[in-house]
């Protein structure tokens, strides 16, 4: 068995390029997600009953999924439903904000939830509207334990990215597995592949942990 | 735009094939992943030191690695590297095992580490040894504590052995792709295998919860 | 500390109703909290509220400034009912102030941030001018020093004296306290009380829910007492506690251990 690294090394730019893509998807589908996420948590806790449960059937819909079914769905059955032909990429993109905005919105429904009601009471004691309460004391304390959690989802999309592979976006896991089928060095450039998603993916992790220590919360 | 789901009834075995295969491929890597969570877990939390940065290693090189990347790595690069080919099926299991028995090492350490120091104390000053404390103290407690966490892993296995479709692996997701390319009908077909997969997890996720609501007392100290 | 009660600084019995409870009922489900309360409270007074555990003290409180809504029955603050409309009543509750047991003090604000939120907030107050009205308080509550504190820095007592301060912003007609010492250690209640008392001699109208008798008995002008959401006894501390007339009255005081 000869094992020929060079291979890595000859194609470093389309792997560079195909990191950057994947950093993209993971920034474009959080920019989406997030304030999405906050949309759909707060039609769920304030809405009127029939929004409640259309919020509520989104979130348990998309959590109840495997995303790379989510993919396959968005990239054949949209198109063909809205007549509308979206690049691989932003196909991608969609199923990954329609996916991760369910997950967020479970994560700000519960961390919004989790503020005891006492200090909602306390706000409107004062007068304050219950909009006024929201933004400026159940807001604030629910930011300390939504973070850690975003940090974690903000990790798990980076590797969720490597599903829209399936559908020929231009990303790490992609890419790699093209330039294997070009030049046959499979255990190589599969090698190579894991490897960068470790020294990718394995500072974030511990930069998850750091901020799930700084935000620890004792009540 | 006419749906004709007669393509779903007419490759009913098909299909149903896919089905069993993901039910099997989620049951045996839950259960392999599960055994090896512990082990691992317990390796950390009571075995030699120098096993511990190890350990520590592998589950953090999990939590950075896709599943796609370590099924695809374990079905075509290990038998070049150990001479040893897996049909897909196994190779998935290998790989989903690998993958998230880091996940449940890490719920049975936040478990296991979740059971009030005073409880250790109380049972040590009534004589009782570190391993019968283990077992019969801290254990049936932290276990209820994992229960929720497991739950959602178990949901994560399901949703994973749909990725073992890249493999070849035969299970539902795969075949929805064979069918659905074969007859030009992709609504129907993945529509189709969206509502087996929710009607398999939404049951999961509901019944960990109540399961855990009914045993929940039996976890607080 | 003496028992003799001490000559008020301002006449407490003024003409002005603050607050008016007629036949008030409030029910949870199947559960009848309060059976027809009725009451009066007056400008300056000082009245408080005794009796057993789940007699409908704390629910009639939560009443008053509409944190509950009622069943029956009306509740009239400064002449005005209660509104249903939640603008009209969220200005009906800056003009109440509310201090809870467990003090509720926004923990991701300072002291002095805590106390500025009411004025700032609700009241459109500017920063410097709301900041200036928080500190005067936290000097009058005795914490000047902890201003730039947080919450989580302090002793229960101390949070609850910056909860009076933080109710006090708002310059409330009334003061409604749901047992502000209770969960307190014996050795911080005595500083709360303090503060109380202060208000009271100050000729702040005050309504509060105690299990304090001492200081049911050294400070209040009226106090009622409540068994099964119904007010069995109300009177002078004087009668209620030397001579009450109800047998039950006699039952819960003596239950408590007091001898008088």
């Amino acid at each position: 068995m000869t094992l020929d690294w060079s291979v890595v090394w000859q194609h470093r730019e389309a792997l560079v390029a195909a990191t950057g893509t994947t950093f993209l998807l993971t920034i474009a589908t959080m920019v989406i997600a997030v304030p999405c996420g906050v949309g759909v948590a707060v039609l769920r806790l304030y809405g009127i009953a029939p929004v409640r449960s259309l919020a509520t059937g989104y979130v348990e819909l998309f959590r109840n999924l495997p995303l790379i079914l989510v993919v396959y769905w968005a990239f054949y059955v949209v198109p063909i439903l809205t007549g509308v032909g979206l690049s691989p990429l932003a196909t991608g993109l969609a199923a990954l904000a329609l996916n991760v905005t369910a997950y967020n919105a479970e994560t700000f429904r519960a961390g919004i939830n989790s503020i005891r009601k006492g200090q909602v009471e306390a706000a409107m004691a004062l007068g304050m509207s219950r909009a006024q309460a929201l933004r400026r004391v159940v807001l604030p304390q629910a930011l300390r334990r939504i973070t850690p959690v975003l940090a974690s989802t903000w990790v798990s999309l980076f590797k969720d990215t490597s599903l829209v592979s399936v559908i020929a976006v231009t990303e790490l896991a992609y890419v790699a597995m093209q330039v294997r089928a070009q030049t046959f060095r499979v255990l190589e450039m599969l090698t190579a592949m894991a490897l960068i998603y470790w020294l990718l993916g394995y500072p974030q992790a511990k930069l998850v942990d750091w901020i799930q220590r700084r935000y620890a919360v004792n009540e | 735009m006419d749906f004709d789901f007669s393509v779903i009834t007419g490759h009913w075995h098909f299909l149903g094939y896919g089905v069993l295969v993901t039910l099997a491929l989620s049951v045996a890597s839950g259960i392999t992943s599960l055994a090896s969570g512990f082990v691992v877990a317990l390796g950390r939390l009571y075995g030699p030191r120098w096993l511990k940065p190890g350990i520590v290693l592998y589950i953090d090189s999990m939590r950075a690695i896709p599943v796609l990347v370590v099924l695809v790595w374990t079905f075509f690069a290990l038998p070049i590297v150990a001479g040893v080919t897996l049909p897909p099926f196994w190779a998935a299991l290998v790989g989903l095992t690998v993958h998230l028995a880091a996940y449940a090492a890490e719920i049975v350490r936040a478990g296991i580490e979740s059971v009030r120091p005073g409880q250790t104390r109380a049972a040590l000053a009534l004589g009782m040894s570190r391993g019968e404390i283990l077992h019969r103290i801290v254990l049936p407690q932290a276990i209820v504590r994992m229960l929720p966490a497991f739950g959602s892993l178990l949901s994560v296995t399901i949703k994973d052995t749909a990725i073992a479709s890249v493999i070849a692996v035969p299970e539902l997701m795969r075949q929805s792709e064979t069918v659905a390319g074969q007859s030009f009908q992709p609504i129907e077909v993945y529509t189709f295998a969206m509502l087996v997969y929710f009607v398999i997890l939404f049951p999961v996720t509901r019944g960990v919860d109540r399961v855990y609501r009914r045993v929940a007392h039996l976890g607080r100290s | 500390m003496t028992e003799s009660v001490a000559a008020p600084a301002v006449p407490r019995r003024d003409s002005a109703t603050i607050l008016r409870y007629r036949d008030v009922v409030k029910r949870f489900g199947m559960l009848q909290v309060l059976n027809g309360i009725s009451l009066d409270v007056h400008a300056g007074e000082v009245v408080c509220l005794i009796g057993p555990s789940g007699s409908g003290k704390s629910t009639l409180l939560r009443c008053t400034n509409g944190l509950e809504s009622l069943d029956g029955g009306t509740i009239e603050f400064e002449g005005a009912r209660l509104p249903r409309d939640e603008k009209a009543l969220r200005a009906m509750r800056a003009r109440m102030g509310m201090v809870f047991q467990s003090f509720e003090l926004f923990p991701h604000l300072t002291a002095l941030q805590n106390v500025a939120e009411g004025p700032r907030t609700v009241l459109g107050m500017k920063p410097a001018a709301a900041n200036a009205r928080a500190s005067a308080l936290l000097a009058k509550v005795g914490l000047a020093d902890k201003a730039a504190s947080y919450p989580a820095a302090l002793s229960g007592g101390q949070q609850q004296r910056v909860a009076i301060a933080r109710a006090l912003a708002m310059e409330p007609d009334v003061m409604l306290f749901d047992e502000p010492t209770s969960a307190l250690d014996p050795e911080t209640i005595g500083e709360v009380l303090g503060v109380m008392k202060t208000l009271a001699d100050e000729g702040m109208t005050m309504v509060v829910v105690t299990h304090e008798m001492s200081f049911a008995r050294r400070v209040a002008d009226r106090v009622a007492v409540f068994d099964g959401g119904r007010i069995i006894e109300e009177g002078p501390p004087a009668q209620i506690f030397d001579a009450p007339t109800v047998g039950r009255t006699r039952d819960f005081l003596s239950h408590l251990g007091w001898a008088g």
